[in-house]
């Protein structure tokens, strides 16, 4: 039977939207031990704008396959930092996984924690003379891939630890298969609070949870702002609708008016939500995961000659956000600011050029938990993924480049973690404030 | 009265959009019956297009000729340049397939916009580009009716879509390029033997389809800032859908389909949960 163009075209379009950005990478998730083989180079951009966008690209494929062939980048061995342990002996090696969004639409993100990952393997080997490298897993941000690549790192037996991955909503695509093989997965974005109520028993996190921000910003918009109205626009995934419902619930407890609207996360205008912020509303809360879609927003408002402070939450928090006397919350500090940090920011920008977010230093520290308990588990004369696990459980990692000393509580969230809030100044840099 | 009004005009902005995008696939799939779906990709190209010319004439913040002469620029180059790539994908990845089963050019039409998509990322970058219009377009320009803002490049997108699908209508019935391209959709055999060059048709066809996608390009750099790589996926599922919704090969069926699901998208928003932006296009 001859089937009509327009019906092929129907079913064609929908199997693409069912594996919507798995189109794009296709098998990129990297398969074993090998790279992806999209021509992913994420360029990781200076923060000066996007005329300078086209700096320092850097090759994500040379870090991944064989041990020997890891990290040749320059940096040299005196950017490893002193949170490491001391002492070696025995030269232990395995691999790291790192799942993040490597292409896709939040690949600069990917590219930066990908880029801190490599570098802290690199410095760890460095110090330590071990051999780990790192196997990368392109997830899109999209949990579909994640559960592919977490399949094929939980099969990939060299893998004694994965860093990431990057969304909340990865983290439960892939969470149940992890905690089975008690593989420890440590992520540096994923903030939802439920992720380390007890579901995952080998999940970590190096960043505070949705918990801690939600109050955080709340109490600011509340108490400092002196909002009475707030607009909450919430993209319409696990980290927007959890952080969304964090938020309103806290600023409802001071009296604050909130009103929520819900918005697609490949939504490329927002004039119409835009249009629902009444004339006295005093702060829209934006929980864009794309920091580009909070200034769009924020642009929309002034055009509309709407008032309203635009407060961005950690998502936001990059050098595309910068619209002046905006607010955003981060769950590190700048690090380019931490006297600890010194060695490892130069290091990153002599190597990968400048960074322009938050999300690649607590990348940074994951890996070195993983690293840090695989040499513990190697020394002490197991390597096996269960070994790690228990190794996991007792990181302290001095120093840290997020400052001061990181461990885990028993749930697997950092013991006394904080949230972070700036102000952008009319220069378009964020300035810290709380 | 004030808060329909607003949503209208972002009803029609991003509906003048849907339309440009929409005729491109109408277009194609009258004269070859193929959906192209590389076609959203080759808008996010003309996005991409339009957004190095303005760099290349100085940036945003101090262009070196008069913003509305940069404006010119950015669309002309473009057209041209989406003209050319929809003509060389014509004739790399479906002219060889054009006597093929017809889920063979559909197949190629995902390898290109795959191709496209990374190519771009590849040559670029992941970082979402900002046009940054409210640069050299200040904030508050244009006028306001009531509370009802309407910004420049508001009036400008939605004016120039509507020149733009006047000048293809008049191609389209009143030249003799037009008269062949109806002649191919209604039967390309009996248009070979009346002596239509059918290549020359759908070669001009896929540059006009294109151009117009360049177009939706950097109109919606200019109006929405943001351009990505991945920003054709959803804006070509859309213009399917528009095109679809208005009879696909209609060309007036096309625009209406277009502005039909902005407004759509628009009213949506405002008078329902804004979960419905992405779900009501699609739910027709």
């Amino acid at each position: 039977m001859r089937r009509s163009p327009l019906f092929t075209g129907i079913a064609a379009i929908t199997c693409l939207t069912l594996s919507l950005s798995g189109c794009a990478g296709g098998s990129t998730a990297g398969s074993g031990s090998s790279t992806p083989t999209v021509g992913s180079a994420p360029d990781l951009s200076s923060a000066a704008g996007p005329t300078s966008a086209e700096s320092t690209p850097s090759d994500p494929t040379s870090s991944a396959g064989t041990p020997s062939g890891s990290n040749s980048t320059s940096a040299g061995d005196e950017s490893a930092t002193s949170s490491a342990p001391a002492g070696s002996g025995k030269a232990c090696a395995g691999s790291i996984g790192f799942m993040g969004p490597i292409t896709g639409s939040a690949a600069a993100i990917g590219g930066e924690q990908l880029h801190f990952a490599e570098l802290a393997v690199k410095n760890f080997n460095a110090q330590n003379g071990s051999t780990y490298d790192v196997v990368q897993g392109d997830t899109q941000l999209d949990p579909g891939q994640a559960s592919t690549v977490g399949q094929q790192f939980v099969s990939n037996d060299a893998i004694l630890g994965v860093v990431g991955p990057a969304g909340s909503q990865e983290v439960d695509a892939i969470g149940p298969v992890y905690s089975q093989a008690s593989l420890s997965f440590v992520s540096s974005s994923a903030t939802a609070t439920e992720l380390t109520a007890g579901k995952y028993s080998s999940f970590f996190r190096t960043i505070p949870n949705d918990s801690v921000q939600g109050p955080t910003d709340a109490t600011f918009i509340a108490e400092k702002l002196n909002a009475k109205n707030v607009v909450i626009v919430q993209e319409k995934t696990s980290y927007g609708q959890g952080l969304a419902a964090s938020v309103g619930d806290a600023l409802k407890a001071k009296g604050v008016t909130v009103n929520i609207v819900q918005v697609s996360k490949d939504q490329p205008d927002y004039s119409a939500v835009v249009t629902k912020v009444a004339a006295d509303t005093d702060v829209v809360f934006a929980t864009f995961q794309i920091a580009a879609n909070t200034q769009v927003l924020a642009t929309q408002l002034k055009q509309q000659g709407k008032q309203a402070a635009v407060f961005g939450s950690d998502g936001s928090f990059s050098a595309d956000f910068k619209t002046p006397g905006g607010y955003v919350s981060s769950f590190a500090p700048d690090v380019k600011s931490i006297p600890s940090a010194a060695e490892v920011v130069k290091a990153y920008t002599s190597a990968y050029g400048d960074f322009a977010t938050t999300y690649g230093p607590p990348t940074y520290v994951a890996a070195q938990a993983i690293l840090q308990a695989a040499q513990r588990a190697c020394q002490a004369g197991s390597s096996d993924r269960a070994a790690v696990l228990a190794q996991m459980k007792s990181t302290s990692i001095t120093d840290s480049i997020l400052g001061g000393t990181l461990t885990f509580t028993a749930s697997g969230d950092v013991e006394g973690a904080k949230f972070y809030v700036f102000k952008i100044g009319t220069d378009g840099v964020p300035a810290l404030v709380q | 009265m004030e808060f329909f009004g607003q949503q209208l005009v972002n009803g029609l902005t991003l509906g003048s959009v849907y339309a440009l995008i929409a005729l491109g696939y109408t277009l194609i799939y009258g004269v070859l019956q193929l959906l192209n779906f590389a076609h959203g990709d080759v808008y996010m190209v003309g996005a991409f297009i339009g957004f190095f010319v303005m760099i290349g004439l100085g940036g945003p913040a101090a262009p070196m000729v008069p913003v509305w002469l940069m404006i010119v620029a950015m669309f002309l180059a473009a057209m041209l340049g989406s003209g050319i790539l929809g003509v060389l994908i014509e004739q790399f990845a479906y002219r060889p397939l054009r006597n093929s089963p017809r889920i063979a050019p559909l197949i190629s039409a995902l390898g290109v916009s795959l191709f496209l998509q990374n190519a771009v990322l590849l040559l670029f970058g992941p970082r979402i580009r900002d046009y940054a219009t409210t640069e050299y377009i200040p904030i508050g320009s244009g006028f306001s009716i009531g509370s009802i803002r309407l910004d420049p490049m508001r009036i400008l997108v939605v004016v120039l879509s509507v020149i733009l699908m006047f000048v293809l209508v008049r191609l389209v019935n009143r030249t003799r390029f037009g008269r062949g391209m109806r002649a191919v959709a209604f039967d390309r055999e009996a248009a070979v033997m009346m002596g239509i060059d059918v290549n020359r048709v759908v070669v001009l066809t896929f540059f006009c389809a294109s151009a117009l996608a360049g177009a939706a390009g950097v109109m919606v750099g200019l109006v929405f800032f943001n351009v990505s790589n991945f920003m054709g996926f959803l804006a070509g599922l859309k213009g399917f859908t528009a095109a679809v919704v208005g009879g696909i090969g209609s060309v007036g069926g096309a625009m209406v389909g277009g502005l039909l699901i902005g407004l759509l998208e628009a009213f949506a928003t405002g008078y329902l949960s804004a979960n419905r932006p992405t779900r009501s296009p699609s739910s027709l």
